[in-house]
């Protein structure tokens, strides 16, 4: 092809091209939205001006560095041009309260996504429930001065999870309503970063959401430092099942939040000799002939097994 | 001002509405305009100062285990906030410090943060709690512990609004307080000898770490130091002639303990690394996290019993133990999120964790000084577990998505376990398995009218070769929840459910789970509220049993099964109302009830070991609080509190012998000064 044909070929294929895009730009004479600054937000909006000063987000106003997009109201909600033009209107600016779910989390995660603690949130069963930032999180009126929540953080949770919130009432809890532990100390309600949870062998049929300590072992252990070992005599299912084989981590109407009213009981379960169970492959070993049940002494397993949890001496846990 | 106060005012109790003790809840802070300003910064405080009290009827062990709260006057809250106005403070830009329970509550607690912007930001939490437990039906009362757990957590972050920010921690754990153990001397067979314990438990964490941003991608690593240390002693205070179980040794056991003491110091250290790489782009999002910690710990045991054995002969006997354990923990996570579409998200998550904990010691005991025996113990137990996750969900409209995932986990679990004694072969007993989990999910989230949602997803989950005979094998769940939500008031129901069944040739388990729940709250008017909430939550399990029983020998057993039913209803009401101008109050219930499987009363079965395990199959118990809470407006800065709560606990049968049941008579009076 020579260059005469190569310019009559590219003029041809080029031409209507030129005069659709002038043909769209003159049916489309709607002028781009522009950013108006929070200034201007703050003549209609004086409630929510009043006290910002105190929002965490007001850095990025205070700093006076960050570009419009990312700093003050439209930060958040987008230019502003065409709401002030339209004198006001949720469909002229973006209201949270009409976005969807997907478009929430996606304007939060703008600024937010790069902390760890929130690494997970994609894959959290929270957004797969479509509940995102704004269904805890009041950015205007929240609760708490940190983490800007809605409710204090317990009712928060308590909104949603009312089986857990009849749990916390139990007589042995964890003492949440009390105020001295809190949900997220052993959940992130973000989203764990592992699929697994724990180190300890959790096969991850359901994550919870849990917030491993610093090499995913069970978040029990980052208060409950004692049980955490390394033993020379580990009890096998704590380091693999994981505490829950034995507790209910809520609360419970049993002493120690466990899952029977007696220590007998749960040991037996296991310690049963049947099936392919336990670290040898050959069942969970019975208690011994010597252990006669009728006995009150064998019926309270750790009057004698006393470190239940592992032990550096003994590998039936007695001292 | 004068109107804002008020609002702050009349807003106080409003945030008391959802609190189950009673006790005062934090104050809110960044709502309204409120507080006093002074020079560039608008202050914000409250303080409640009070007196607490409290009468107890029936078994004061368990209710301290359960409530615990005493006498005496307590700074029941306060808050605290300092704000830059116009986020440029010389110093700081914000304080906020928060307390709860301080002057010996037995749950106290601080919060503080002090932050300047763009330049560092501290945060601190401090907690205490008082535990009690007189370990009646664990352990016979034999393992009492009366000990305080304190924790306090400390963060510096320098520059965090900027691309490269440096953080620093100090955490510290601490448990300590007089405790009751137990010890069985000379003989498997002999009695148990109750010792008093000092218990010294103390934990510290350092941390040290950087961010780095650049380009879209964030990298963070942080390395950590981790000690812990126990200096837990073991006395007996006299002589003792066994426990108080009438079996066994029982009282025809002559055995006795006339001196004995133990010292088993442990020092563990656990120094770790954390690497983190994150990025999101429009249509993906990748964070990948490495993770290092070697795990170890050493100790020495030394322990001294002088007494007499359940056959009459004098016993004077050493045991030392000398030994480590390691612990070397890998893990690595890599999520990534693909956006192919506005509509549809794929999310895949890959983790990978390697832990292997081996552990020697040696065993030294010496019989009257004369003789001794050693033994060398080793273990070790190796998890590795591989997970791959994958999720997808689509959005077919802004009111109706679905999602589905498929979960895939292989674990490797190794164990060697050998005991021998110095110069015969090491002959460990190894072995080594592989577990399968697979499961999958799929479910809904649908908004059929504007404000009501409903959310539905169920699972199924198979597992190969599970770990214990109480484990998940064969398991499905249904998981649903309804709820309308309007401005002044939200409906919400639920329901769950969870089945596992872990059935082999020998034995069998299974577990029923079901969950009803609902909730009703209703916002009227910021001085008229009321919530609601109902759930009952029903669990049955039974499981097979192989143990030896009889008299007057033991033999092998494996009837009756483990059964276990218990059927909770728990109810929960609160409401708020003025009562005039001035004054508002706050009416609380709580009540958890199980009805067990139903039984009136215990009926006598056939056989004394039947009569055992029916016996425990089922534990009914009421549990309720009401509580009332009278808010008197005195001036606009300073209103009177008075609160009542009773805690009413009645086990129906008891268990093991014991009936814990007990009354509570407690509240407070307070001055809440705020402005």
């Amino acid at each position: 092809m020579g260059p005469h044909k190569f310019w009559t070929w590219t003029c041809a294929l080029a031409l209507p091209l030129l005069v659709l895009v002038l043909v769209r730009a003159q049916a489309t004479p709607k002028t781009p939205n522009h950013y108006v600054g929070s200034e201007t937000c703050k003549t209609c909006h004086p409630d929510v001006n009043l006290n910002f000063y105190k929002n965490p987000h007001y850095k990025s106003i205070a700093s006076g560095k960050e570009p419009p997009e990312k700093t003050g109201c439209e930060g958040c909600h987008g230019p502003g041009g065409d709401h002030v033009a339209a004198r006001g209107g949720k469909a002229t600016i973006g209201a949270f309260s009409n976005f969807t779910a997907q478009q929430t989390l996606d304007t939060c995660l703008g600024c937010h996504s790069k902390d760890m603690s929130r690494a997970g949130i994609r894959n959290s069963p929270h957004t797969e429930a479509d509940v995102v930032c704004t269904s805890c999180h009041s950015i205007h009126k929240p609760a708490t001065p940190k983490f800007l929540l809605a409710k204090q953080q317990k009712d928060l949770c308590y909104t949603c999870h009312a089986s857990e919130r009849a749990q916390f009432n139990m007589p042995s809890k964890h003492r949440v309503n009390e105020g001295v532990i809190q949900c997220t100390d052993c959940h992130n309600p973000h989203g764990s970063v592992t699929a697994s949870a724990t180190n300890s062998g959790n096969m991850g049929a359901n994550s919870a959401m849990l917030a491993p300590a610093f090499d995913n072992e069970e978040p029990c252990l980052k208060c409950h430092v004692d049980k955490r070992g390394p033993f020379v005599f580990e009890h096998a299912s704590v380091r693999v099942e994981g505490c829950e084989g034995c507790h209910v981590p809520h609360g419970s109407t049993n002493a120690k939040m466990l899952k029977r009213p007696v220590v007998f009981t749960l040991c037996l379960e296991c310690h049963n000799g049947a099936g392919t169970f336990g670290r040898q492959n050959t069942g969970v070993f019975t208690t011994p002939s010597t252990h006669n049940m009728l006995d009150p002494k064998y019926q309270q397993c750790t009057l004698c097994h006393v470190r239940i949890h592992g032990s550096n001496s003994d590998p039936t846990f007695l001292r | 001002m004068r109107t804002s106060l008020k609002f702050a005012l009349l807003l106080t109790p409003v945030l008391a509405l959802a609190q189950q003790t009673v006790a005062p809840t934090a104050d809110e802070a960044t709502g309204p305009a409120r507080g006093e300003n002074a020079g560039s910064y608008n202050i914000v405080q409250s303080w409640e100062l009070g007196y607490r009290f409290a009468t107890i009827g029936g078994d004061d062990g368990k209710y301290r285990s359960d409530v615990n709260y005493g006498n005496g006057i307590r700074l029941l809250s306060s808050f605290l906030t300092v704000n830059s106005r116009d986020g440029h403070g010389h110093w700081f830009d914000e304080i906020t410090l928060t307390t709860q329970g301080l002057g010996n509550d037995p749950y106290e607690s601080a919060t503080l943060r002090i932050q300047k912007n763009r330049l560092y930001r501290y945060d601190m939490l401090w907690r205490s709690n008082d535990y009690f437990n007189p370990g009646l039906t664990v352990a016979n009362g034999e393992h009492l512990e009366d000990t305080t757990f304190r924790t306090q957590d400390h963060e510096l972050t320098l520059l965090p609004q900027n691309w490269f920010r440096v953080r620093a921690g100090y955490s510290r754990t601490t448990q300590s307080g007089p405790a009751l153990t137990t010890e069985q001397e000379f003989d498997s067979l002999g009695d148990v000898f109750p010792l008093f314990r000092d218990l010294r438990e103390q934990y510290n964490e350092y941390r040290l770490g950087a961010d780095v941003t650049l380009k879209g991608f964030r990298f963070s690593v942080m390395h950590r130091w981790e000690y812990f240390k126990e200096d837990t002693t073991d006395n007996l205070t006299a002589t003792l002639q066994g426990t108080s179980v009438p079996f066994g040794g029982g009282p025809t056991d002559p055995s006795s303990l006339s001196t004995f003491s133990r010292a088993q110091p442990y020092r563990g250290r656990t120094p770790a690394w954390l690497a983190n790489l994150y990025a999101e782009r429009k249509w993906l999002a990748v964070n990948g996290r490495f993770t290092y910690a070697g795990g170890r710990g050493d100790f020495i045991q030394n322990e001294t019993a002088i007494g007499i054995d359940r056959f009459g002969s004098s016993q004077n006997q050493q045991i030392i133990v000398t030994g480590n354990g390691d612990r070397p923990v890998v893990t690595g996570d890599l999520n990534i999120t693909v956006f192919p579409s506005s509509r549809i998200s794929v999310i895949n998550v890959t983790s990978i964790s390697n832990t292997r904990i081996t552990g020697n010691n040696e065993y030294e005991q010496f019989s009257n000084a004369t003789l001794s025996a050693q033994d060398l113990n080793f273990q070790f137990l190796g998890v590795r577990l591989i997970t791959n996750a994958t999720d997808l969900r689509y959005r077919l409209s802004k009111r109706l998505s679905f999602f589905g995932g498929f979960r895939y986990s292989d674990r490797l679990i190794q164990s060697t376990e050998d005991l021998a004694t110095p110069g015969s072969p090491f002959d460990g007993t190894s072995a080594q398995q592989t577990n399968i989990l697979r499961s999958g999910v799929a479910g809904f989230n649908w908004m059929p009218i504007k404000d009501l949602t409903i959310h539905a997803e169920g699972g199924i989950g198979r597992n190969n070769n599970p770990f214990t005979p109480v484990s998940l094998r064969n398991n499905s769940l249904i998981n649903t929840r309804a709820q309308y939500r309007k401005r002044t008031y939200s409906l919400t129901a639920g329901y769950q459910e969870n089945y596992n069944n872990n059935s082999i040739s020998i034995t069998a388990y299974s577990s029923h789970a079901r969950t009803w729940n609902g909730d009703v709250s209703w916002h009227a008017k910021s001085w008229l509220t009321l919530d609601t909430s109902y759930s009952k939550l029903h669990l049955d399990t039974a499981g097979g049993l192989a143990f030896f029983a009889g008299t007057p020998r033991a033999t092998l057993m494996t009837t009756p099964e483990s059964i276990y039913v218990s059927n909770i209803h728990s109810g929960n009401l609160g409401a708020r109302m003025p009562i005039t101008k001035r004054a508002d109050i706050y009416i609380g219930y709580n009540i958890t009830k199980d009805t067990g499987d139903g039984r009136a009363s215990l009926a006598v079965q056939p056989t004394a070991i039947a009569q055992v395990f029916y016996n425990v199959q089922t534990f009914p118990l009421t549990y309720q609080t009401p509580l009332v809470r009278l808010s008197v407006q005195i001036t606009p800065k300073l209103r009177y509190n008075v609160g009542y709560q009773y805690y009413g606990y009645h086990e129906d049968f008891g268990v093991l012998g014991y009936n814990q049941s007990y009354r509570a008579n407690t509240g407070y009076t307070s001055l809440l000064w705020s402005f």
